[in-house]
């Protein structure tokens, strides 16, 4: 059979849609997309090569410089790799302040996409107090690590700095705010009637279809898959009785509720964290030794795996890291984008997977 | 001064489009200029624009170390940027290169030497103070009397 192609269409990789660049080229026949293929490049740094044959201490902070918008869980996939190594013990109360932290970041994260998602379908109303709501986060995140963004508080052993009591007080009072703002804006993204006509029954991936693209994270827990989720083989999210949360319905919709019901989720481990702080070191000893090990961990976005092998000085003579975002973006062009029946909802529909072009090229 | 003048400058101070480029970053410079935008900084209340359309903006924001893939894009980019035109490097990776200017990485550092910065923003990453006192204190200087001051 002849195939009609009438335009073939490049997005990118500057466009008003995407945070980063990355070019994705739909054939179209009127409206309908017959096909889409993602073009990545434009952000290869070779973070491994870098990494390669240097000491951890400097490794540390290229790890955290994989990704900006999730760096707290590289840092921990990376640190607990080397702890896991070396066997070096972490005391009880460091353990759970680094879960605390790791979900502060992944609060920022989600609500910096479904930011994104309400920019794309014009939402601005909603996606500026999204915006706000992620500003109060990173006060929380500034507070307890010092840092916005970049704030290497991971390091072998425990963590770099205590949570104080009276912080611990205003971490509290300033996750109750946060909470009742979500709450508001999850409503308003539910109940929205004109969200519901860009959202509702777009994109979608079957349960079938995500399991057979090896979708991770959030993408994959919207599609009915909930057991993938690295959190529940962490031996601190297993002490706290963590419970992954998923939708059926593998729409965009589906994928942005998924986000704000872990928001909400993670509100409820900072707390159960805060609630079972031990009193103690934060700090423990031992240096990082010679071995080879696969870690993973869950970021933001998905499943993160480290191979990591050192020397007996702690050098990092081999190293690679696989980030969730490929698999998240191979899936929205082969799966996702094909399914849409208008080129308006391209943007969109890429938007909702969350697509993180620089923790992909690295 | 002729009148054209003024109202050119008039319009010019308190209308900034301002688009932004990646170009090989960590991604942590990208989301502290999108929060400008938070109602928190409220970047448009000083008239500045943010999308990022190249061919309607004023100021480019240049961030990351340059990467091999931008060698026949990012000149372009800049040309199609109508005068009077200013781009910014944020954060350190435009200056230096940051953690990835190293032996064995692909990164081309710093972004000057492929087009013009009128100004620099160090810190890894900024904060988005910085960054919108940056795009305000460099409008001025720029847009001001553009005609008179000659291209």
């Amino acid at each position: 059979m002849k195939r009609t192609v009438d335009v073939s269409i490049p997005l990118g990789p500057v466009h008003p849609c995407f945070k980063e660049p990355a070019r994705v080229k739909c054939e179209t026949r009127g409206e309908y997309v017959i096909s889409a293929e993602v073009e990545l490049g434009y952000m290869k740094k070779g973070i491994e090569r870098i990494m390669r044959g240097r000491p951890w201490q400097e490794v540390m902070f290229l790890a955290e410089r994989v990704c900006g918008i999730c760096s707290v869980i590289h840092n921990m996939v990376f640190i607990e790799a080397l702890e896991e190594i070396s066997g070096i013990t972490v005391p009880e109360r460091a353990a759970l302040l680094r879960v605390a932290v790791n979900e502060l970041d992944r609060m920022q994260s989600h609500l910096l996409a479904n930011f994104s998602y309400c920019y794309t379908i014009e939402h601005e109303t909603l996606a500026m107090y999204l915006l706000d709501v992620r500003e109060r986060v990173l006060d929380q995140l500034e507070r307890i690590t010092g840092a916005r963004v970049t704030c290497a508080y991971i390091v072998p052993g425990g963590v770099r700095f205590d949570l104080r009591g009276e912080d611990a007080a205003r971490l509290r009072a300033g996750l109750a705010g946060i909470e009742e703002e979500v709450a508001r804006y999850t409503g308003m993204f539910e109940g929205g009637p004109l969200i519901a006509t860009r959202s509702r029954g777009i994109g979608i991936l079957s349960r079938e279809a995500a399991i057979e693209s090896y979708v991770v994270g959030p993408v994959a827990r919207a599609s009915g898959m909930p057991e993938i989720d690295r959190r529940l083989e962490h031996p601190t999210y297993r002490k706290l009785g963590f419970s992954p949360v998923s939708r059926p319905e593998g729409d965009n919709h589906a994928r942005v509720m998924v986000r704000f019901q872990e928001v909400m989720a993670s509100i409820g481990i900072i707390r159960a964290c805060l609630d079972r702080l031990p009193p103690g070191p934060v700090r423990g000893g031992g240096i990082p030794g010679a071995g080879e090990i696969a870690y993973h961990g869950e970021a933001p976005r998905g499943e993160l795996s480290y191979y990591l092998k050192t020397d007996e000085a702690g050098r990092v003579v081999d190293i690679s890291i696989q980030t969730p975002s490929i698999m998240n973006i191979e899936a929205a062009c082969h799966y996702l984008i094909r399914g849409v029946t208008s080129l308006a909802d391209v943007t969109s529909t890429f938007v909702s997977v969350d697509p993180c072009i620089a923790c992909t090229e690295r | 001064m002729s009148i054209l003048q003024k109202v050119k400058n008039a319009v010019r101070s308190r209308s900034i489009h301002v688009s932004y480029v990646d170009v090989g970053s960590c991604n942590g410079c990208d989301i502290e200029v999108l929060a400008c935008l938070a109602p928190r900084y409220d970047i448009e209340q000083y008239g500045i624009f943010v999308h990022n359309n190249p061919r309607e903006a004023d100021v480019l924001l240049v961030i990351g170390a340059y990467t091999p893939g931008w060698e026949e894009k990012l000149a372009p980019l800049w040309e199609k940027i109508p005068d009077p035109k200013a781009a910014i490097a944020i954060g350190n990776c435009p200056i230096s290169g940051c953690v990835f200017a190293r032996p064995h990485s692909y990164v081309d550092a710093p972004v000057a030497k492929h087009i013009p910065i009128a100004a620099e923003v160090p810190g890894c990453p900024p904060r988005p103070t910085e960054i919108l006192t940056a795009i305000l204190s460099l409008a001025p200087g720029v847009f001001h009397d553009y005609e008179v001051k000659g291209r």
